[in-house]
């Protein structure tokens, strides 16, 4: 019998340092990714095991980063404004927001009422596709394959919405300082108007396919229970905390844009396990469409763009300045 | 006025800040040796930690601390500067858990060493990268004076010079006056 090669000169996995030696026979450790179907190459968790139950996870998140902060550094202030679609692909709006509101709050610009109204509009659909999302792959990863079918069909009509406007599917860079790249038409409104309604009807299907399914909810209910001292420990926010009972929304904690003229409940639930952050997320998209149709009611007339807005080659005023804007996840921030 | 941000923690700098225009209630500056205990405090105040963010000055690398509050909200921002020579910080990470993330993350780009972190291995960058890539190049560094803008000063070390002559703001530079762009 051969002898097992020994590879001395690969030097030890340097995540593999935090894990103690034991004794006991049954504990395992298994590497999960990047090449793992559902980390698709963007994540690689390193677990210990004991059966099925995970002792310790040590993940390695660095594979998606792209240092975005040093490409910043030899772009104008305008011409970054892409980086900020690639920053988290299935929300790119709401990045599009957090950085240029941060600047426009850096430089005190003014942004015209009907592109605040259209900045609601669109990042609350993009808000419900990515809820979409996450609801389709929270199912696909728990091994119900069906829902996300649903989900991608209902986030489809949103893509459908967003890529006349903004000229892209995904990667959406369609905010501008001082205002958004493109006024939105009649056909958009109506399309939004129509969409809402489809969705509201759509809704309770989701809730009778999966929130109360049996199967599903064995799977979720008084799983991962984050209290709210764990919260704020690890500086939890979004769906996270609000389903560890703390009715925290930045767009009521920190009032931005035309929120706080636009009547809407912050979903809250009390149980702080994996099913209260289901429910939490599903309650935010019905929220968003309330949002939405009430801003899609309200638009005013007016220029989407400011008068004189910056140019390629402007420069931001010297100073420092922190806007934090409300993702889908939890709560943003953007300083400069 | 100021006393119920970190009373009874010595701090370099109290300032108030137009949370309109920087987002941030308060800023204070602190020496290394009391972050843990100003961590502490805020989080005995009921504070939870934002982020940990870094900037690299003509004056020394800059730690930033973000904390706010969830029932009644309010940025604090804590500063503590430490020389390029010897970047060095206390690890905040057995007070905040979170921390730990956000500490690695600034060793990452900025080389700030945080002693009695459980395990400083870097968070995104490759483990074997050598440099520190937000790091700027002598000629590129700015004094911290030119973009901290306080709204009212509420405290001073008479020792503490690095932000003089910054607490009258200048009301005449509202920035938006040149957005054709300068040349």
């Amino acid at each position: 019998m051969t002898p097992a090669v020994q590879h001395t000169d690969i030097e030890p996995d340097p995540a593999l340092k935090r894990f103690e030696a034991t004794e006991d026979p049954d504990t395992l450790i298994l590497n999960m990714g990047p090449q793992h179907p559902s980390t698709h190459g963007v994540l690689r968790i390193l677990l210990k095991l004991s059966g099925e139950y995970i002792l310790q996870a040590e993940p390695v998140i660095g594979y998606l980063h792209r240092m975005h902060e040093k490409m910043a550094e030899t772009r104008t202030w305008v011409q970054f404004i892409p980086n900020m679609g690639r920053v988290d692909y299935l929300n790119p709006l709401s990045w599009n927001w957090a950085y240029v509101g941060s600047i426009e709050r850096l430089a005190q610009i003014e942004v015209p009422e009907r592109a605040e109204y259209i900045r609601v509009i669109t990042a609350e659909l993009n808000r419900i596709a990515s809820h979409l999302v996450w609801h389709g792959a929270y199912l696909l990863d728990l091994g119900a394959f069906t829902p996300i079918m649903y989900a991608f069909e209902d986030r489809e009509k949103i893509l459908d919405l967003l890529q006349p406007l903004s000229g892209s599917r995904l990667t959406y860079s369609f905010f501008r300082i001082g205002g958004v790249a493109a006024d939105v038409d009649d056909a958009f409104l109506e399309g939004t108007h129509r969409f809402v309604q489809t969705m509201r009807e759509r809704l309770p299907m989701y809730d009778d396919l999966v929130t109360k399914n049996v199967i599903f909810r064995h799977r979720v209910e008084g799983i991962g229970p984050i209290s709210l001292d764990m919260c704020r420990r690890y500086g939890a926010t979004g769906p996270v905390l609000r389903g560890s009972g703390q009715p925290y929304d930045t767009r009521r904690a920190e009032p931005y844009s035309i929120y706080h003229r636009l009547a809407f409940n912050i979903p809250v639930e009390e149980k702080g396990d994996a099913m209260a952050r289901y429910r939490v997320r599903m309650a935010e998209i019905k929220e968003s469409l309330n949002i939405i149709e009430a801003a899609v009611n309200e638009i005013p007339d007016g220029d989407h763009l400011m008068k004189k807005a910056p140019k390629p080659r402007w420069k931001a005023p010297k100073g420092e300045a922190y806007l934090r804007w409300k993702g889908p996840g939890e709560k943003w921030g953007c300083t400069w | 006025m100021g006393d119920e941000v970190l009373g009874g923690i010595p701090s370099l700098f109290k300032a108030a800040c137009n949370p309109e225009k920087t987002g941030k209630k308060w800023a204070v500056f602190l020496e290394p040796a009391v972050l843990r205990n100003a961590a502490q405090r805020m989080k005995d105040d009921g504070y939870h930690l934002e982020d940990i963010t870094g900037l690299d000055t003509k004056d020394g690398l800059l730690a930033v601390y973000h904390f706010d509050h969830y029932t009644c909200p309010g940025r604090i921002a804590l500063y503590v500067i430490i020389p390029h020579t010897d970047p060095k910080l206390p690890s905040i990470s057995s007070i905040y858990s979170g921390a730990g993330w956000h500490e690695r993350e600034c060793h990452d780009f900025y080389g700030i060493q945080f002693t009695d972190h459980p395990h400083l291995d870097p968070l995104l960058m490759p483990d074997d990268l050598k440099i520190h890539p937000l790091l700027k190049d002598d000629d590129a560094h700015i004094p911290l004076k030119e973009f901290f803008v306080p709204e009212a000063i509420i405290e001073k070390e008479t020792n503490f010079t690095l932000l003089d002559g910054t607490d009258a703001p200048d009301e005449a530079t509202p920035a938006s006056n040149d957005t054709e762009g300068s040349t």
